[in-house]
């Protein structure tokens, strides 16, 4: 707070109006806490998860306002560096803040139905738009300190998140994996974090840039504090070789925890992925720390993991785990094809990964909020139990079908340009390869998705159905919106893209 | 004014519009589609005939209306859909409309009358048929042509196998798409040369592909050629690869073999097939870039004997049929034999002279026959029928017509372009032995086609009823009587709009309105005249009897007393109270022609001798094709599988890959960015 009080009263007016989609989600946060310590017995589901919507549907409004109003952005005086620049809100952070809202919107929407029966639901929402606060910090920091501090702000709600259901075993247990991999992660990030700052002496992403022309002999340690830093990255992008939490923590934990960690916590490090790499370690790339190959190593080994692990699974939530992490690949191409001095193919492919983000957050999130209806149901968890599900419940099969064919990237739905755009931005940017490996393991993850298709709409019903009888209308709004977004996409992607490349633009200008 | 040409896309789009309506319509529709269809083609016919007057108001031109693709690098090409009008396509647009329209009259009395069933996907498949024959019409590019051509296909397969549910029709159909289909092949290899040597398949224009050859030839222009061939020698390839879909659709040797089976078709869908659409496809298709076709003599002596080849064999073969629809198939295989001798001996105007009028006799007969069918209740056999002559008096006497035009008797129409026709390889056939050739089994045929039409006349409508079906025939309508009419007036008059013999013997100037119209003389598209192709050909012309008067009337002689000649030997063994079979006469040569010469038994025998070669292909395909995609779908899951155990469930291994992959990271990066 002493930052804060530094400043005259108009300033701190300022701060707050700038970083008003974080500071709404902050205090709807409170109003929740509010909400449930005044009536600490009452279960009032209906009335936190409107709140907790209300909340993230107004500081998604903001943020849409603010990216069409051009607060940030080059065009109206460029971004506004708050705290002394530990804090940075432009164009790349609204994008993100705006990812992270909208899934936070349909995770809760969703939540409503799925913690009907739940002892104390204010805990969820207040956890949940605690960390969704955090990731909005997380995209708009401008220094390694306030990366770590917000990252873990993130991470410590997502486990209690991931181990919710306390009765549940394997809840609980892909909770304490969560964690104790995360600890790992975050030590090798704080470890990473100190090594940059030995070399370069900042923490300031614009002052380590500064400074990394002239760290002469000090660019062994730059360079294996940069390695580690890119390790926290990968930690929370789910990406190999941080990943091994994901499978687990996405399979144990409530599927509406699912789909937002699998959307907006790796949007969330893809976030601070972005903005790290290429503010603060782009110079990097001329004294030999090549740090673009690594994650081009990365994306292509993420991208071959992911979704060859998926292939031979038997749960459609795990199978989901490991295409997200497949993803994850994809969008690491953002940072892969990354090159010293070419600004403008950079923007383009960056620019690309975000607007792949921006449609995966809508198609994943649907498809984990489709299971988590099917885990509402009690059906079961297999591909054979989803057999025949299309005769029940037809609009959300469709729509479950939406999200598959998407992001197979078959070109019928968004998924299908944002990964052209992706792929052929990094062809323009010389890494084939890339594509090549991206455009295969897609043709690969085509056999998966459908496979879930094939069971909801041709196969017969292997189970009883009959307990299928009731369509929890938080869920199916949230199934239905994801799906319909995940649709008009296809026709509305140009917006999106653009204001993408114009966010990435800004960051290498 | 408005102008025609804004129009041009609605002569497609209107029969387009009744196959979308009768598609979706279904049975609510009246007439079941029928009158949407007519009153479809009705509007491309009266638009047609706007186009038409305005082309001869000088209103010739070519106007590209899309481009839906377009080429990137040094020489950037575009894929287009446009309209080509000149006096060409203007007139084969009357010629398609009036035919469509025309059958689609007729099919009330023939389809709605009989109560056929599933009448709207015949109705359906009518305005396809017809929208895109007129796509085809228009085309101003090769590939546009040949999307075109390839829906014709189609909708000649879907109509020819319209009754279904018996055994022979959707074997016929599959029979006429696979062996045009064949053809087609070399035609679709044809247009990728033509894109790659020539960098456009426009026809009409300065920069169009028949302008850039005759450049190229000259050398004036360079192209692309593949090993370094000889220009002249590449482009008689590319021509040839390009007759080939010609052939195949056109009914040509040796892969007319679908055509007889077509006929398993309704009859008016044969009309349409045979007159205006699919088999005149293929020789517009040449007269379309005979600007191409003139610069290799090679390809039009190939051309030119492959014609005159086929209008004899053909012809032989319809000596001998049963069935009326069987002869009048072989006819019309025979007739475009004659209009690519035509084509290929330098006589352009009088291939499309005799496309022409061939429309509309053989629309007319076609229809006529299927007027006979209705009366007979659907036998087709000739020798059930015979006495029709004063049952059904207008089909009679349109008949009539049609064969006198057919068989080429003075003055019907068919008798001046088939003049017209022998004329023209006569005159260049004198220094060339091929073209001679062709010539002469032109003239042979001749007589035949006399003596097989008027064998059909005499068989139908002469002598006494033969069995209890043709003495009391079922009556038909004016619906069948008013296309009747129409087509026989036609078939008689047609032949004045290009009177060349008599503006030769007589010196009457002008009256080959024809001649004058192909030559761009009220306006046209430069390049595209008749007068431009007769520079480029190679030939030269030769007459005999000291003149050209005295060729003409020699040349119109010798084929009209032919044709006598075959009638009076009709007469003489037909038009008798009760003929017999005399083809038993013929002995061993009777089996031959009745079987085709074997040609069926053939090409099973080819395919049945090149199974090895399908064989191997099935091996390479089922081997290695597919054992490449096999292969890599279960090398996949395998390495799916071992991906998925090192997710042990146990978090130290967890921890323990984690650091290992990163120290793994660290020394990589270290030795290669020398940071140790």
């Amino acid at each position: 707070m002493s930052l804060l009080l530094q400043g005259t009263a108009t300033d701190w007016v300022f701060s707050v109006r700038a970083l008003l989609p974080v500071v709404l989600l902050a205090l709807t946060g409170l109003v929740v806490f509010g909400i449930n310590s005044l009536r600490p017995d009452g279960r009032d589901n209906k009335l936190l998860a409107l709140t907790s919507i209300a909340g993230t549907l107004s500081a998604l409004g903001v943020a849409i306002w603010y990216l069409l109003a051009g607060t940030g952005q080059p065009t109206h005086g460029g971004a506004i560096s708050l705290f002394s620049g530990a804090i940075i809100v432009d164009g790349l952070g609204l994008f993100f803040t705006a990812i992270f809202t909208s899934v936070a919107t349909l995770v809760i929407a969703a939540s409503y139905d799925y913690f009907e029966t739940d002892a104390n639901p204010a805990s969820f929402y207040s956890l949940l738009l605690l960390a969704t606060t955090a990731m909005g910090l997380m995209a708009v920091s401008n220094s390694l300190a306030t990366v770590f501090v917000s990252l873990e702000m993130a991470s410590l709600p997502s486990y209690a998140l991931v181990a919710y259901l306390k009765d549940n075993r394997g809840s609980v247990e892909a909770g304490l994996k969560y964690f104790l991999i995360g600890a790992v992660s975050s030590a090798v990030l704080a470890f990473g974090i100190s090594l940059v700052y030995a070399a370069t002496g900042s923490l300031l992403l614009p002052d380590i840039a500064a400074q990394i022309g002239s760290v002469g002999d000090l660019n062994g340690v730059l360079g294996v504090g940069i390695v580690m830093v890119a390790g926290g990255v990968a930690f929370k992008t789910a990406s190999v070789p941080f990943h091994f939490w994901a499978p687990e923590a996405y399979e144990g934990a409530p599927a509406p925890v699912s789909a937002f960690l699998s959307s907006a916590s790796k949007a969330a490090g893809f976030a601070v992925g972005f903005r790290v790499f290429a503010t603060a370690f782009q110079p990097a790339l001329d004294i030999g720390i090549d740090w673009g190959l690594l994650f081009g190593i990365l994306a292509v080994v993420t991208m071959v993991l992911g979704n060859f692990a998926a292939a031979t699974q038997t749960e459609v939530k795990r199978m989901l785990a490991y295409s997200s992490i497949g993803h994850a690949g994809y969008a690491l191409i953002g940072l892969a094809a990354i090159t010293a001095g070419a600004s403008a193919t950079n923007a383009t492919v960056m620019g690309a990964a975000m607007a792949h983000l921006f449609v995966y957050g809508f198609m994943n999130t649907g498809a984990f909020l489709f299971i988590a209806m099917v885990e509402r149901w009690g059906v079961g968890r297999t591909f054979e139990d989803y057999a025949g599900l299309a005769e029940r419940a037809p609009m959300a099969s469709l729509a479950m079908a939406v999200f598959m064919f998407s992001l197979a990237g078959l070109p019928l739905f968004g998924g299908f340009l944002s990964k052209y755009v992706l792929f052929l931005g990094a062809i323009n940017a010389g890494f084939w390869w890339l594509a090549a490996v991206g455009a295969v393991t897609s043709a690969l993850s085509l056999f998966y998705y459908s496979r879930v298709v094939k069971a909801l709409w041709l196969e017969d019903a292997t189970t009883d159905l009959d307990a299928i009888g009731d369509a929890p209308t938080g869920l199916y709004a949230a199934v239905i919106v994801a799906g319909v977004v995940t649709v008009l996409l296809l026709p509305g992607f140009g917006p999106v893209i653009e204001t993408a490349e114009a966010a990435a633009a800004a960051l290498f200008a | 004014m408005v102008s025609a040409s804004a129009y041009v896309p609605a002569i497609v789009l209107l029969p387009f519009v009744s196959f979308i309506v009768a598609l979706f319509g279904r049975d609510n529709l009246p007439k079941r589609g029928a009158y949407g269809g007519i009153a479809a083609t009705a509007g491309s016919l009266a638009l047609s005939l706007w186009v038409l007057v305005s082309v001869r108001n000088g209103a010739a031109f070519q106007e590209t209306y899309y481009t839906w693709a377009t080429g990137v690098g040094s020489q950037p090409w575009g894929l287009t859909f446009g309209a080509l009008i000149d006096p060409l396509s203007a007139l084969m647009l009357v010629i398609v409309s009036l035919v469509a329209m025309l059958v689609h009259i007729f099919s009330l009395g023939y389809m709605n009358d009989e109560d056929e069933r599933d009448l709207p996907r015949y109705y359906a498949g009518l305005g396809l048929f017809t929208a895109s024959m007129l796509g085809f019409v228009i085309a101003d590019n090769l590939l546009m042509a040949f999307m075109f051509f390839e829906l014709v296909g189609l909708c000649s397969y879907l109509l020819i196998g319209f009754h279904f549910r018996e055994p022979g029709p959707p074997s016929a159909a599959k029979k006429a798409f696979l062996v045009t289909r064949f053809g087609d092949y070399f035609f679709l290899v044809g247009v990728v040369a033509v894109f790659t040597t020539f960098g456009t398949a426009a026809f009409a224009g300065t920069e169009s592909f028949p302008a850039l050859a005759e450049a190229a030839l000259n050398g004036e222009a360079t192209v692309w050629t593949p090993g370094g061939l000889e220009v002249s020698t590449w482009f008689t390839i590319v021509g040839l690869l390009i007759l080939g879909g010609v052939i195949g659709k056109s009914a040509q040797f040796p892969l007319h073999t679908w055509l007889p089976d077509a006929m398993e078709g309704p009859t008016p869908v044969s009309a349409l097939i045979h007159a205006a659409t699919m088999v005149a496809a293929g020789v517009y298709l040449v007269a379309r870039m005979y600007g191409f076709y003139v610069l290799s003599p090679t390809t039009m002596a190939i051309i030119a004997f492959v014609g005159g080849f086929t209008a004899l064999f053909a012809a032989t073969m319809g000596v001998v049929k049963r069935e009326l629809k069987q002869v009048l198939a072989y006819s019309t295989i025979s007739q475009y034999g004659y209009m690519m001798l035509a084509l290929g001996s330098g006589g352009y105007v009088a291939a499309v002279f005799h496309l022409t009028t061939h429309a509309f006799f053989k629309a007319l007969l076609f229809l006529g026959a299927g007027s006979v069918i209705i009366a007979m209740h659907h036998n087709e056999d000739m020798w059930d029928m015979g006495g029709l002559k004063d049952k059904m008096p207008v089909t009679y006497w349109t008949f009539l017509a049609g064969s006198l035009a057919l068989a080429g008797i003075f003055p019907f129409a068919g008798f001046w372009s088939k003049d017209e026709i022998l004329y023209e390889a006569l005159i260049h056939g004198l220094d060339e032995p091929l073209i001679l050739g062709a010539y002469v089994m032109g003239l042979l045929a001749v007589p035949v086609t006399a003596f097989y039409t008027f064998r059909m006349v005499f068989l139908t409508f002469h002598g006494e009823p033969r069995s209890s079906l043709a003495r009391d025939p079922h009556p038909v309508r004016w619906n069948v009587k008013g296309p009747l009419s129409v087509l026989g007036v036609l078939a008689v008059v047609t032949g004045g709009i290009n009177m060349v013999p008599v503006q030769k013997v007589l010196g009457i100037e002008g009256i080959d309105y024809l001649h004058l119209w192909l030559d761009n003389h009220w306006g046209g598209i430069e390049g595209l005249s008749s007068h431009h192709y007769a520079e480029l050909n190679p030939y030269s012309s030769q007459y005999l009897f000291g003149g050209e008067v005295s060729t003409v009337l020699a040349g119109a002689a010798v084929s009209l007393g032919l044709a006598l000649g075959g009638l009076a030997l009709a007469w003489a063994l037909y038009n008798v109270a009760d003929p017999a079979e005399h083809t038993d006469k013929l002995g061993g040569l009777k089996a031959l022609l009745y079987n085709n010469y074997y040609q069926d038994e053939f090409q099973v025998w080819v395919a049945d001798n090149t199974r090895a070669v399908a064989g191997s292909a099935d091996t390479f395909d089922q081997g290695v094709i597919d054992g490449v995609v096999n292969g890599v779908s279960s090398v996949s899951l395998l390495s799916s599988e071992r991906i998925r155990r090192i997710q042990s469930g146990v978090v130290s291994n967890y921890a323990l890959l984690l650091t290992l992959g990163l120290t793994t990271l660290l020394v990589v990066f270290g030795l290669i960015g020398g940071w140790f």
